[in-house]
């Protein structure tokens, strides 16, 4: 039981990272990043491997694995950025099939469609795998605050309100002599690195990680949380996330008291629940749940 | 490999190309006229699919299944319309974009419980394929691509030749002026959303014949299909069928030197290249604000 409640929190931590992400590039400055799942995996996929092949401690894997999503993004932000919007989105889900497909295809460093199993647990040698959660749990929410508070600051900040004003009204930023490209990048790049760090996380509590775990569906539950709870607020990302993980755990509930559904079924029910959720939301509460300023 | 290899790649290129031509136009189409990139053109494509699948097990006509897999696609696609995009069709892009992400999932998911997750094939005799030397074509491959060109004849001329295509066209030119044109805006929709659907359809019946239908068929032809349509430029019917055709061909002449995962990868990075340095599509004029 316990240990059910531990795998629920850490899974409810690992969405607020990438929520918390979401809502900073959409959220603040109307970037749409369709490719979340490619910057989770590839913070994944960095620390897995810099602990497991090249011996590395998770202190410094953990920073590595953001630092390569953050510089991923650098490339995409220069692609994109003078586009409008929709480019982006559609920019972002190419890129996030791309590192699905490189993650399969380069067997010799991923072990391809099999994954890479015995990734580290943090702490690994001063206890058991209990010890290691607890102290992965105790970790998580630490950087889950630290982000709030980081994210609080930047947001309230000179920088937050140009940010903003990128996402209303970009003419008006241009001609007040900033670049609004510059900081889309920036905000890109800031966002990925806190989607690569919850890969990171992700990748260490599981132990197992495979390139499907990292599919475009990923990115649309953290899309369903921030749309729940409401976006361009810190904490309608946090009750996003908590509220599409009770949702996900429902799905799994439900499937093991009614009988004779199979697995794929309930999937099927689960994807079009996000659907509907997706559709109805933005028709009748765009601003989320919790209601907020800032909504469109 | 030989000459005749890299010709027997071009052809299949082109015959794949041809079949992400019509999802690519759908696509274009949709962002001509209501201004969102439609994330749920490739479940259009696997609802065509299953309707094609039916037909053809009902009544053995390849004829049938093409009309039906049409109409299936139609429906899906108007039906998405008048319940999902027309109470949106107003707000900002986003909006748009994600409700047509939720509308896939809808229709995925239906499909899924419906009909089950095993792949299905058509019941399509074997056929010894016809050599020209080295070059092999198969004739399935052959009538379905004249089918598709056939679709897309149709829709073009329809485009092009037809009052309703120029209202079409009209209204993705320049809303306003088409509306005090006395253009009605709202048949028009319908117009062009059942066009998007019956493209679709064809599309899922066509590529069901050539390999399986399966509930997530359309997802994974969502990608390419917004490949061709951006290389060839959003908006542009010719361009996205142009788009197609290149990315099909090389795709497949790609194939020898990156393997089939990267052919797929190979695409997209066709697709940035493009926007990078040519934002606005190979075959559009330079337009002010994208």
């Amino acid at each position: 039981m316990l240990t059910y409640l531990l795998s629920i929190l850490v899974i409810m931590g690992i969405y607020m990272l990438l929520a918390l992400a979401l809502d900073l590039q959409y959220g603040f400055t109307g970037l749409i990043n369709f490719g979340l799942a490619g910057f989770f995996g590839v913070g994944a996929y960095a620390s897995a491997l810099l602990t497991l092949k090249a011996g590395w401690t998770p202190l410094l894997s953990f920073p590595a694995a953001m630092l390569a999503a953050a510089l991923l993004a650098w490339p995409l932000g220069r692609v994109a950025l003078r586009l409008r919007d929709d480019y982006l989105a559609i920019v972002t889900l190419g890129f996030s099939e791309i590192v699905r497909l490189v993650l399969v295809q380069e067997q010799w460093l991923t072990n391809g469609v099999q994954g890479i199993p015995g990734v580290p647990r943090l702490g690994a040698g001063w206890g058991n795998a209990r010890f290691s959660d607890m102290l992965l749990l105790v970790l998580l929410a630490l950087s889950i605050a630290v982000a709030v508070a980081v994210l609080r600051r930047v947001t309230h900040s000179p920088y937050g309100r140009t940010i903003q004003a990128v996402r209303d009204d970009e003419t008006a930023v241009y001609v007040l002599g900033k670049e609004p490209a510059r900081f889309k990048t920036q905000v890109l790049m800031l966002g990925a690195a806190l989607s690569g760090l919850a890969g990171a996380y992700f990748a260490h509590y599981m132990t197992y990680i495979v390139p499907d775990q990292f599919v475009p569906l990923i990115t649309f539950y953290v899309w369903m949380a921030i749309i729940m709870g409401g976006v361009a607020r810190l904490s309608g990302s946090v009750a996003g996330a908590v509220l599409l993980v009770l949702f996900l755990e429902g799905v799994r509930f439900t499937r093991g008291i009614i009988p004779g559904v199979s697995d794929a079924d309930m999937g099927s029910v689960q994807l079009g629940v996000v659907g509907l959720v997706l559709i109805l939301f933005m028709r009748w509460r765009p601003q989320g749940l919790f209601g907020g300023r800032g909504a469109r | 490999m030989s000459y005749a290899d890299y010709i027997n790649l071009v052809i299949n290129g082109l015959v794949e190309g041809l079949i992400i031509a019509l999802p690519a136009l759908a696509l274009t189409l949709v962002y001509g006229l209501a201004r969102f990139p439609n994330a749920a053109t490739g479940d259009i494509v696997a609802v065509g699919g299953y309707a094609g699948l039916a037909a053809h097990h009902l009544t053995g006509s390849l004829i049938v299944a093409g009309l039906a897999g049409a109409a299936g696609g139609a429906v899906a696609s108007v039906l998405a319309y008048l319940l999902a995009f027309r109470p949106v069709i107003r707000r900002s892009v986003i909006t748009l974009l994600l409700t047509s992400i939720g509308v896939g999932f809808v229709i995925r998911a239906a499909l899924g419980v419906a009909f089950g997750h095993d792949p299905r094939a058509f019941d399509m005799p074997l056929e010894r394929a016809w050599r020209f030397g080295d070059i092999s074509i198969a004739p399935a491959d052959l009538s379905l691509a004249a089918l598709t060109l056939l679709t897309l004849a149709l829709v073009f001329f329809m485009l092009y030749a037809t009052p309703l295509g120029r209202s079409l066209r009209a209204i993705a030119d320049d809303p306003d002026l088409a509306r005090v044109s006395g253009i009605r805006r709202e048949r028009c929709m319908l117009a062009m959303w059942t066009i998007a659907g019956v493209v679709c359809g064809i599309a899922g019946t066509v590529t069901g014949m050539r390999t399986v239908v399966y509930p997530d068929a359309g997802w994974n032809m969502l990608l390419p299909a917004f490949a061709a349509a951006v290389v060839g430029g959003l908006g542009n019917p010719l361009g996205a069928v142009m788009g197609a055709l290149l990315l099909g061909v090389l795709q497949e002449l790609s194939t020898p030197f990156v393997g089939f995962v990267y052919k797929i990868a190979l695409g997209y990075v066709v697709m940035m290249v493009v926007l990078l340095l040519r934002p606005q599509g190979l075959f559009n004029r330079p337009v002010g604000v994208r």
